[in-house]
């Protein structure tokens, strides 16, 4: 029977969709020119419920019998969710407003979207996983093809949708197989069948968990399954595309932690070898077609596939350290993606859109602070050191060395083939002459300024200040 | 200790302050740079007697100490030596700059690169911290890159920049990886523990693959061949930049890491095979190639090449006397180098040419330069009394020394001695063409002694050069001596700095590196003269072709894997599932169990034959829309025609007017499409299509014979057993539906619902979008159909009803019930027109939805008056003329509502369909 008290680890989720639905009525009658009362209230919507999550709350409760777990590693990924969605709401506003984008749906089908990020990360049972997921993509879905007159943003959603909807087949398909295999849904019972799995068992858990890993690498975008992401980001409206490329990295994360730690754990060396795979392929493929890129959009887009390959290298390595090291991997990712698609929107225009390489050529002498900002950008995702990115790297890279050196040596040098277009674009931007001589004009809204040279700024201080986080990382990682 | 820290600041600091004031003039900048330098010097000399004294000085601040990250410094005699490298010739280098510079240049930018770089490689010297060192050594490499570049408009300053920093960059990661290794097995990265674990090092497993990562990193830095050819073109840099980076400096930090680890890693075989033949290959391909070139700084470039394989092999030779000859080489090497780089900055900052075939005959116009030159010039070329000969010296006795394989015997002092005769001969030639050799050719100005102060810093090494050369004892012995102690951490051998050794083999090989290398020169020049020599850089090309090939190779991926088309992902995705699902297969074999015991019978097979022909016929017409729709709901039929033969009634029915029903949904939408679909582009894409479809059928196939061949105990028997007692009812998919998965159904028929409304909501007010619609074409009314549907319609409801009353006993229900009752109506619809629809705006099927759910929810919602949960059903019979007991479970009225949404919703998009039909004709 349900209580009260079951319903407490909820609150925050519970809160969350009462507001976003309560968001839905109120946004109907809120009228084109006041709708940034949506925006306020979306935000506010926000940093309740991540004050909600970062109350103090006893240690790892459950919710409906096992099905949602909150914990320390819960609440984290949670915060890290939230805090990246309200950076992509403040970001997303000077985008919308002159494409007449700006409405309640943007609002709402992200709130939904990241209602379905925080189930996947509670997640202790599957069918909470796939709920969660597939909150989430729907929401994705809808939200790529917004911009409803733009054939560009259509066909993407169509692919997304197509692609995405056979990932989740093969997903659940891989579920069934795990259910087949040990008779239950919840992933600690799983966890504890599979280790005294007999062999025909074993052999259908494995067949089970090579299509669960499917689902995960089409989440995460890691290659050979990567081939909907660069549409997608390309396609999408920019303020949509930010909001893809950021939180739902962080989402995977946990959903691929809970699946393969909290339920296959005992598998580990099987799934080991499928990770390492994908993290070769992501990594060398990422890197390898970045460089062809002209478009930043795409690029990014190439940039997040090799990002998840290093990713996925703290993820194989199947410690505690390495499990943090995904874990600092993922929350520093996303908040650097953030930024970077916070440059395109800075620089777009109504009726231009900022999403060449070309378009930032000469920055530096239209707008010397904000090119400096990019640079922060471009340096954390090449990982040069001090700058986060790098120890996030340095971090999985540990963690992977010695039981996966080659790996790690692969890693990094596709990570200095991987610098090449990230320096490229600073090059572009101090070094080309500007297309026009004006300075730029920057969006006159100040939250946008503040929060986009902040969270670069931040990706700075993180570097040299990344001990706490790291520690927080550690500590929710139970050993 | 809170010097050492303050002796790492103070560059940033000037590099900071210098960065936040970019208008600063050139001698004001000079001076914020030149402070801090002058600062950090007088700090170091503060140290000097503690280090002297054999102590360690350490700093220590936790970082990331999960990581092993941490912020520790420690001076011991090698870091203060090299601290003292750094700095002092930092100085030297900034007043240098503050002359050299033009006035188009932005003094504080340079000034600040410059303060980074110095910061940098203090950073280097200084890390007590094998992981923070690599943090500086990257810092290097991104700060020269920013120097190198510094003439940004310059093409050939862009190219070297990035060639620089792409090959000590990824030389970087390989350091890191190794370190990585290194402290795994030493259990820290701090550098205390790391030089007192040699013995645990070299004994473990990784020693091999951690050593060559670690000496990959020092030989890209240090230009060690064959990854020598960035520095030649690193000269496109400011020449105070070349004079401090690419002599004294950084690429000096190669040799100096490899001086570092020496204790935790030299002395193994391995050790020897790595370095000697790496730095003697360096020692005489640098020096040959300083021979050719025309460039005055590209000579300097190729001969600091071969002098940093000259350090490097006597690293490798790993004996202690070795080692002091490295050290002392590193200290002679900066002095000489350093020297003539600004000499030839001085000469191409007056003539404004570096180029051998125009500078000639420069005596005449500034002797004081020239003289100051020749002298560098000499020590380079190890004659004595200058401090080049006294390291040479030591060289070459280490080189008779060596103990190996008997070809390295050899092959290491002849190597020495010929590198030896090119080094003079390459000194030769940069004294001898620049200074005399007739006339200057066609520069554009007259050539003139540089600025008093610009030569100043030449004056003060040149003058080193020959203090150390003829009194090393007292001049150079305590900093050599510190050094050789840091390096060996611990006393220095034996060794004696004196010019006159007596008359042995290395005084003999000296000499006759010396006559030989004049020979070479003027022989050379008399017999092929080397200014015809025009060489391009393998190097260059390589790297280039290389870089070419990389971003072809990008291309050719992105087309052939990215090309924006769905069907190429989709089979990518499906092999690689495919691939992925197979692996565990293959692994363990499919795990098949016993054949069914059913024989399938005539039936079956005929079924069997009639899917199998439908799926050919819809691959056969499949571009013939119409008839391949219908092919379609063949394939749908003998599925259905599976389902009875296996006694599934409810599924067959179910599936039958499932079948029937999105028939007729396809064919109306069809009717607003071409009668065909376009042609494949290629057959041969559709043979691929075919395999890609088959394999993946055989797939799928061989996992359900797997699965289905497994023993298993069925669920069915409880069902079965349960129905009657539990749920009222015999027909135990109709039970499940309402009863045991009743919320599910509720769930499913909401959604029903909704895609009702949401094709509402599409099509509504829209005759579809202009242009894209092709209109229907007229139809001729169809008398049979019209007669036959009077009839059909009011049977259609009564079966309809029937099935819905007596589903939960026997196969029916309101599922199935409902469809019945859509199809008669849209037969209705066919025969006389849309007005049997109902209203055109599809209100009626709407308010349909609404209450079946409604009343679906209420039936539910009943089970509380009697004190249950949710939906549970309580099954009184009443009796009904004609139709005889029917079940009145409060499931039957959850199933009315399943028959009213269902019903609706089919209906509705039926309306909606023929809405936009008639909107369409209408146009």
């Amino acid at each position: 029977m349900l209580t009260w008290n079951e319903l407490l680890p909820l609150v925050p989720e519970t809160f969350l969709l009462g507001a976003t639905l309560l968001l839905l009525i109120v946004d109907l009658f809120v009228s084109q020119q006041r709708r940034g009362l949506t925006h306020f209230l979306a935000i506010v919507i926000l940093v309740l419920t991540a004050i909600l999550t970062a109350r103090p709350h006893p240690e790892a409760q459950q919710a409906f019998g096992g099905m949602f777990i909150r914990d320390g590693f819960a609440d984290l990924l949670k915060l890290g969710i939230l805090v990246t969605a309200i950076a992509v709401f403040v970001y997303a506003k000077p985008y919308l407003k002159p494409r007449g984008l700006f409405q309640g749906e943007f609002y709402v089908l992200c709130l939904t979207g990241v209602l379905g990020m925080m189930l996947m990360v509670s997640a202790g049972n599957l069918i909470m996983i796939y709920l969660g997921l597939a909150l989430l993509a729907l929401s994705s879905y809808a939200l790529v093809a917004l911009n409803r007159d733009s054939p560009q943003s259509s066909e993407s959603a169509m692919k997304y949708f197509v692609l995405g909807a056979l990932a989740s087949g093969m997903l659940l398909y891989g579920m069934s197989m795990l259910y087949g295999a040990t008779g239950t849904l919840d992933l600690s019972r799983i966890h504890g069948a599979a280790e005294i799995a007999r062999h025909d068992q074993r052999m259908l858990l494995l067949f089970g968990l090579v299509f669960v890993v499917v689902g995960l690498a089409f989440k995460f975008g890691a290659a050979p399954f990567h081939m909907w992401l660069p549409d997608v980001y390309q396609g999408s409206p920019t303020a949509v595309t930010l909001f893809i490329a950021s939180a739902p990295k962080i989402a995977a994360f946990g959903m691929a932690w809970r699946l393969l730690e909290g339920g296959l754990a005992s598998l580990a060396s099987d799934w080991q070898g499928m990770l390492a795979v994908l993290a070769l392929l992501s990594l060398a493929i990422g890197n390898l077609v970045a460089i062809a890129q002209t478009n930043l959009k795409r690029m990014l887009a190439y940039s997040t596939i090799s990002h998840v390959g290093f990713l996925l290298l703290g993820l194989l390595a199947g410690t505690k350290e390495g499990y943090a090291a995904a874990m600092f991997y993922a929350l520093t990712y996303a908040i650097t993606t953030a930024a970077a698609f916070g440059m395109i929107v800075l620089l777009s225009r109504a009726d231009f859109e900022a999403e060449e390489i070309d378009d930032f050529k000469g920055l530096n002498q239209r707008n010397g602070w904000y090119a400096g900002m990019m640079l922060m950008v471009m340096a954390s995702l090449a990982g040069v050191p001090i700058w986060v990115g790098f120890i996030a790297k340095l971090a999985v890279l540990q963690a992977a060395v010695p039981e996966f050196l080659w790996l790690a040596i692969a890693g990094g040098v596709f990570a200095v083939i991987g610098s090449f277009y990230y320096l490229r674009v600073i090059k572009v931007m101090y070094f080309d002459p500007p297309a026009s001589p004006d300075p730029l004009v920057v969006p006159a809204d100040v939250p946008f300024r503040f929060v986009l040279s902040a969270n670069s700024l931040l990706l700075l201080g993180l570097g040299i200040a990344s001990g706490p986080l790291w520690a927080w990382c550690l500590a929710v990682v139970p050993s | 200790m809170t010097a050492l820290p303050l002796l790492l600041a103070l560059p940033f600091v000037a590099a900071l302050a210098l960065a936040a004031l970019p208008r600063l003039s050139r001698t004001a900048a000079a001076l914020v740079a030149g402070a801090a330098t002058l600062g950090g010097l007088a700090l170091l000399g503060g140290m000097a007697g503690a280090v002297a004294d054999g102590e360690v000085l350490r700093f220590k601040l936790d970082w990331l100490p999960s990581l092993g990250l941490a912020f520790s410094l420690r001076v011991d005699g090698l870091a203060w030596m090299f601290a003292a490298i750094v700095l002092g010739i930092g100085a030297l280098v900034v007043l240098y700059a503050r002359w050299y510079l033009a006035d188009e240049d932005p003094p504080a930018r340079f000034f600040a690169m410059l303060s980074l770089f110095m910061g940098a490689m203090l950073g280097v010297t200084l890390a007590g911290n094998l992981l923070l060192l690599v943090v500086f050594w990257e810092l290097t490499s991104i700060s020269s890159f920013l120097l190198i570049g510094f003439w940004h408009r310059r093409a050939d300053a862009r190219a070297g920049a990035r060639m620089a920093l792409t090959i000590t960059g990824m030389g970087g990661l390989c350091l890191l990886a190794g370190v990585l290794l290194i402290g795994r097995i030493a259990g820290s990265f701090e550098l205390d523990v790391v030089l007192a674990a040699g013995e645990a090092i070299r004994a473990h497993a990784l020693y091999e693959p951690a050593l060559a990562l670690v000496l990959l990193g020092a030989f890209t830095k240090s230009a060690q061949f064959p990854f020598h050819s960035w520095l030649p073109h690193a000269m496109a840099a400011p020449t105070p930049v070349s004079a401090y980076l690419h002599s004294a400096t950084m690429v000096k930090a190669g040799v100096f890491l490899i001086a570092r680890l020496h204790p935790a890693l030299a002395g193994s075989e391995a050790w020897f095979w790595m370095v000697v033949p790496v730095g003697l290959a360096t020692l005489v391909v640098g020096a040959a190639l300083a021979l050719v070139q025309q460039d005055l700084k590209g000579l300097l470039a190729y001969s600091t090449i071969s002098h940093l394989g000259l350090i490097t092999l006597l690293f490798g030779l790993d004996t202690e006397l070795a080692v002091v000859a490295g050290v002392f080489h590193i200290l002679n090497h900066a002095t000489f180098k350093a020297s003539l780089f600004m000499a030839a900055g001085i000469i191409d900052h007056e003539t404004g040419s570096r180029d051998f075939r125009r500078l000639n005959g420069l005596w005449k116009h500034m002797p004081v330069t020239g003289a100051l030159a020749i002298v560098a010039s000499l020590a380079m070329a190890g004659v004595p009394l200058l401090n080049g000969f006294l390291s040479k010296e030591m060289f070459l006795a280490e080189t008779l020394a060596t103990e190996s394989h008997a070809l390295m015997e050899f092959l290491v002092p002849a190597g020495a001695l010929v590198a030896g005769i090119f080094a003079v001969a390459y000194s030769l030639r940069f004294v001898h063409d620049v200074f005399f050799n007739g006339e200057p050719v066609g520069l554009d100005r007259v050539p003139h002694e540089p600025p008093r102060f610009m030569r100043v810093p030449v004056e003060v090494l040149v003058v080193l050069c020959l203090v150390v050369g003829m009194f090393p004892q007292h001049t150079i012995g305590p900093l050599l001596a510190l050094g050789v102690q840091g390096v060996l951490q611990g006393p220095a051998p034996e060794y004696k700095l004196a010019i006159w050794h007596g008359f042995n083999l290395p005084l003999a090989l000296s000499a006759i590196g010396l006559v030989g290398g004049v020979a070479l020169y003027f022989g050379l020049q008399r017999g092929i003269n080397l200014h015809r020599i025009e060489r391009a850089s393998t190097g260059k090309r390589v790297f280039d072709a290389l870089v070419r090939r990389l971003v072809d190779l990008a291309r050719r991926v992105t087309r052939a894997l990215e090309n924006g088309s769905l069907q190429r992902y989709l089979l990518l995705l499906v092999l690689a599932a495919v691939v992925l699902g197979g692996a565990p297969l293959l692994e363990a074999g499919p795990g098949f169990g016993d054949p069914p015991g059913t024989p399938a019978g005539i039936a079956g097979w005929l079924a069997l034959a009639l899917l199998v022909a439908g799926v050919l016929a819809v691959l056969r017409w499949y571009r013939e829309r119409l008839l391949a729709v219908i092919a379609v709901g063949v394939v749908g039929l003998a599925v259905s025609l599976l389902f009875v033969l296996l006694s599934a009634p409810d599924l067959a029915l179910t599936q039958l007017l499932v079948e029937v029903a999105s028939v007729l949904l396809i064919l109306l939408a069809l009717r607003f499409l071409p009668q065909q679909s376009p042609p494949e582009r290629r057959r041969g894409r559709a043979w691929l299509h075919g395999v890609v479809a088959g394999a993946f059928g055989a797939g799928v196939a061989t996992a359900v014979y797997a699965v289905l061949t497994r023993p298993t105990r069925s669920i069915s028997d409880y069902f079965l057993r349960t129905t009657v007692p539990e749920g009222g009812g015999a027909n135990a998919v109709n039970v499940i539906i309402v009863d045991y998965r009743g919320f599910d159904t509720l769930g499913e028929i909401a959604v029903f619902g909704i895609a009702g409304l949401l094709l509402h909501a599409l099509l509504r007010g829209r005759a579809g979008v202009p242009g894209t619609l092709v209109p229907p074409q007229p139809a001729r009314p169809a008398f049979l159909l019209q007669v036959s549907a009077q009839v059909l319609l009011p049977l259609a409801i009564a079966v309809s009803l029937y099935l819905f009353l007596r589903g939960h006993n026997a196969p029916g229900g309101g599922f199935i019930a409902g469809l019945v009752l859509a199809l008669g109506v849209a037969l209705q619809a066919l025969a006389a027109g849309r007005e049997a629809l109902g209203a055109p705006d599809g209100r009626t099927w709407q308010a349909w939805i609404a209450w079946g759910l409604v009343v679906a929810t209420l039936g539910g919602i009943g089970s509380f008056l009697f004190g249950h949960p949710f939906l549970t059903s309580s099954t009184p019979y009443v009796d009904l003329p004609l139709v005889g007991a029917v079940p009145f479970a409060s499931a039957t009225v959850f199933d009315t509502g399943v028959y009213l949404v269902v019903a609706g919703a089919t209906l509705l998009m039926l309306a909606m369909l023929a809405r936009v039909h008639a909107q369409a004709g209408d146009r």
